[in-house]
C-alpha cells in the first residue's frame, strides 16, 4: 500500500485529465483523451524509428551531463578548498549563473555546427552551473573537526583529500547531479525543437505544426519517463556509492 | 425626492449602456503573422482606408510568430480568424478545425515581377545542383513549414531522399546567409527581406524556387476564419472582406506609399530603404483563392511526404461566397 501511494496523485492527474477531456468545455484537440495519448504512446513504443529518436537525445543529454559532471566536480572542489581559485572563479559563475545559456545557442550554432556538438555543448553548460556550485559548498562545508583530527594524526594533505573530504563532499556532488540532470533533459529537447532533424524535441515540434496534440504528449510522457528513469538510475548509484548517507534514512 | 432622481439617473445610465453596447459592432480577434501580409496589416497603420471598420466591424490584430500557436489560440478561443499558409490551413482541416479559407493573401508565381521563395547555396561551394545536396543539409524556418514543404520538393525532383539522402533542418532566417556561407548547412531558404540583403552581401548562388519545386503557381498565405464566427457574423465578415480587398488594391496601386505607412506604424522593422527595394509576392486584387493549387498541394502532401493520413476536401475548406461579388 505503502509503495501505491506515490502513484495516488498520479492517478489523480490522469483522472482530472481524462474528465476535461471528456466534458466537451474544451477542444478535443487542445485536450485529447487518454486513450487517444496512451494508443500514441503504445505507437512509439514499438515503433523503432521513434525509438531512435529518444536514443538520440538521450545520448546528446548523457553526454553533456557527463563532461559537465566530470568538469564541475573537478571546479567545484577545486572552488570549495582554495580560496585563490574561489576567488578567481566565483565571481564569473556567480555572475553568469542566471544568464539563460539557451540564448547563446544561435552563437553555439555557428562555432558547433547544427548538429549534436552545439546541443552537447550547451547542455554541458547548462548542467555545469549546479553541479559547480553544489559541490563547492559542499567542499567547504566539511566538517573541520574532521580535518584537524586527520591532521592531528598525522595524515597527508593528499590523505585528508582522498579520506576526510571527497567522502563528506559526495554527496554534495550527487545532490549537484540530481538537479544538473533534468536540465540535461530539457536542455535537450528545447534545442531540438530549435533546430534538430532527429531527437525528441524533434518529434514534439513535428507533433505539434500538424496540431496532433495526443502524439506531442505521448512525447512527452517518453521525456518525462526518461528523466524519472535517469534520476532513479542516480539515486540508486547514489545510494550503492554514499552507503553511509543513503537518501531513504533521511526521514527516520 | 433625491433617491428617485438618483434612481431614475442610474437606470438611464445603465439603459444607454446596454444600448451603447447592442450598438457595437462585432470585434474580430485576427490572428497575423510577421511577414507577406502586408494589406492585412495596412488594415490597422491605416484604418482610414478600410470604412466598414469601427461601423460594421471592429478590428484586433494580435501577432503570432508561427502557425501551430495561432490555430491553438483559435482552439482555446482567444481568436476568430487569422492568417496561416495553404498548407498549415490543410493540417488544420485534417485534425478536423472548424475553419474555413475565405480570401488569398499572396501567392507563390513563376514570374520577373514576383517574388518567390529561394534556395540558395554557397558561390564557389561543391553543390552546383539540387542533386549535389546528397549527403549536404537544407536550413528551412520550421519543421513541416511551406519551406520544409519546398524544399522535400526540390529534392525529391533531383531524386533525393529527404531526411535520408539530404537533412532538413529548422533555421532561422536571420542566420540563414551565415550558415550557408560558413557551410553549416548546404542550402538556405531565403524570403524577403533577406533575400536582398543576402544577395547584395554576395556570395550566394540561386540553386530553385518555391514555384520550381512543386512546379506551379500556388497559395502561399490564405485568410481564415472559424466557422462559427462565419455564421453567427456574416455581415461583419462581408464588410471586413470588403475593406481588406479594396486595401488590397490600394496597396498593388501604392505600394510605395503602403510600405512606407506600414514602416511608420511599426509593422516592419526592415530599413526602409531595404524594404522599398524588396520585391513582392503576387497578391490577387479581388483576394480570390486559387483552390486547384491547394488541392495539389494537398495531393503532394499526402501522396509524396505522408503528411496527412487523411484526404482533405479542399472544396470544403474554402468558401469565399464572403468576398465582395
Amino acid at each position: 500500500m505503502r509503495a501505491l501511494r506515490p502513484l495516488l496523485l498520479i492517478a489523480g492527474v490522469l483522472a482530472a485529465w481524462e474528465i476535461a477531456s471528456r466534458s466537451g468545455l474544451w477542444n478535443p484537440l487542445l485536450f485529447p483523451s487518454l486513450a487517444k495519448i496512451a494508443y500514441e504512446f503504445g505507437l512509439f513504443l514499438v515503433q523503432p524509428e521513434r525509438l531512435m529518436e529518444a536514443w538520440v537525445s538521450l545520448y546528446r543529454a548523457l553526454g553533456g551531463f557527463a563532461l559537465a559532471a566530470v568538469a564541475g566536480v573537478l571546479l567545484g572542489m577545486l572552488m570549495g578548498r582554495s580560496s585563490l581559485i574561489a576567488g578567481l572563479l566565483e565571481p564569473l559563475f556567480s555572475g553568469t549563473y542566471a544568464v539563460p545559456k539557451l540564448a547563446l545557442f544561435p552563437i553555439f550554432i555557428f562555432v558547433f555546427g547544427i548538429g549534436s556538438l552545439s546541443k552537447v555543448a550547451l547542455i554541458f553548460l547548462e548542467c555545469l552551473y549546479p553541479i559547480v556550485i553544489v559541490t563547492c559548498h559542499g567542499a567547504r562545508d566539511v566538517n573541520r573537526v574532521l580535518i584537524w583530527s586527520a591532521q592531528n594524526m598525522g595524515a597527508s594533505r593528499a590523505a585528508i583529500l582522498r579520506r576526510v573530504v571527497i567522502p563528506a563532499t559526495v554527496p554534495f556532488i550527487f545532490a549537484g547531479c540530481r538537479v544538473a540532470l533534468p536540465v540535461a533533459m530539457i536542455v535537450v529537447v528545447i534545442t531540438e525543437m530549435i533546430s534538430s532533424a532527429d531527437g525528441l524535441g524533434y518529434l514534439v515540434i513535428y507533433s505539434l505544426s500538424s496540431l496532433k496534440t495526443d502524439r506531442m504528449l505521448a512525447v512527452v510522457i517518453v521525456i518525462s519517463l526518461l528523466g524519472l528513469a535517469l534520476d532513479r538510475a542516480l539515486v540508486f548509484l547514489r545510494n550503492r556509492l554514499v552507503y553511509w548517507d543513503r537518501l531513504d534514512t533521511y526521514y527516520v | 425626492m433625491k433617491r428617485i432622481a438618483c434612481l431614475l439617473l442610474a437606470c438611464v445610465s445603465i439603459a444607454l449602456q446596454i444600448s451603447a453596447d447592442a450598438a457595437e459592432p462585432p470585434l474580430i480577434r485576427f490572428g497575423r503573422g510577421f511577414a507577406a501580409e502586408e494589406q492585412v496589416w495596412l488594415m490597422s497603420a491605416r484604418p482610414d482606408l478600410t470604412p466598414n471598420q469601427g461601423k460594421r466591424y471592429q478590428l484586433k490584430q494580435i501577432l503570432f510568430q508561427a502557425n501551430p500557436q495561432r490555430f491553438q489560440a483559435y482552439l482555446a478561443g482567444e481568436i476568430d480568424a487569422g492568417t496561416a499558409p495553404g498548407l498549415s490551413v490543410i493540417f488544420a482541416n485534417e485534425q478536423g478545425l472548424d475553419i474555413k479559407v475565405v480570401a488569398s493573401v499572396c501567392m507563390e508565381a513563376a514570374g520577373k515581377e514576383w517574388f518567390s521563395t529561394t534556395y540558395m547555396t554557397k558561390d564557389d561551394g561543391p553543390v552546383r545542383s539540387v542533386k549535389d545536396l546528397k549527403g549536404g543539409t537544407v536550413g528551412v524556418v520550421g519543421i513541416k513549414t511551406a519551406t520544409d514543404l519546398w524544399a522535400r520538393a526540390g529534392l525529391l525532383n533531383a531524386g533525393l531522399q529527404p531526411d535520408k539522402d539530404t537533412k532538413v533542418v529548422p533555421l532561422g532566417f536571420p542566420a540563414m546567409g551565415d550558415a550557408v556561407r560558413t557551410g553549416k548547412v548546404s542550402a538556405g531558404t531565403f524570403v524577403e527581406p533577406f533575400y536582398s540583403a543576402e544577395a547584395a552581401k554576395g556570395g550566394l548562388r540561386k540553386l530553385f524556387t518555391a514555384v520550381d519545386a512543386v512546379g506551379y503557381d500556388h497559395e502561399l498565405l490564405d485568410l481564415w476564419f472559424g466557422e462559427k464566427f462565419l455564421k453567427s457574423n456574416p455581415e461583419a465578415v462581408r464588410a471586413f472582406l470588403a475593406d481588406y480587398v479594396a486595401v488590397t488594391k490600394y496597396y498593388l496601386a501604392n505600394t510605395a506609399q503602403a510600405k512606407r505607412d506600414l514602416h511608420k506604424a511599426g509593422f516592419v522593422r526592415t530599413p526602409l530603404e531595404i524594404y522599398l527595394k524588396n520585391a513582392d509576392w503576387k497578391r490577387d486584387p479581388n483576394a480570390r483563392v486559387n483552390v486547384e493549387s491547394l488541392k495539389k498541394l494537398s495531393t503532394f502532401m499526402r501522396e509524396k511526404l505522408n503528411w496527412l493520413e487523411k484526404p482533405v476536401n479542399v472544396d470544403a475548406l474554402v468558401d469565399q461566397s464572403y468576398l465582395p461579388r
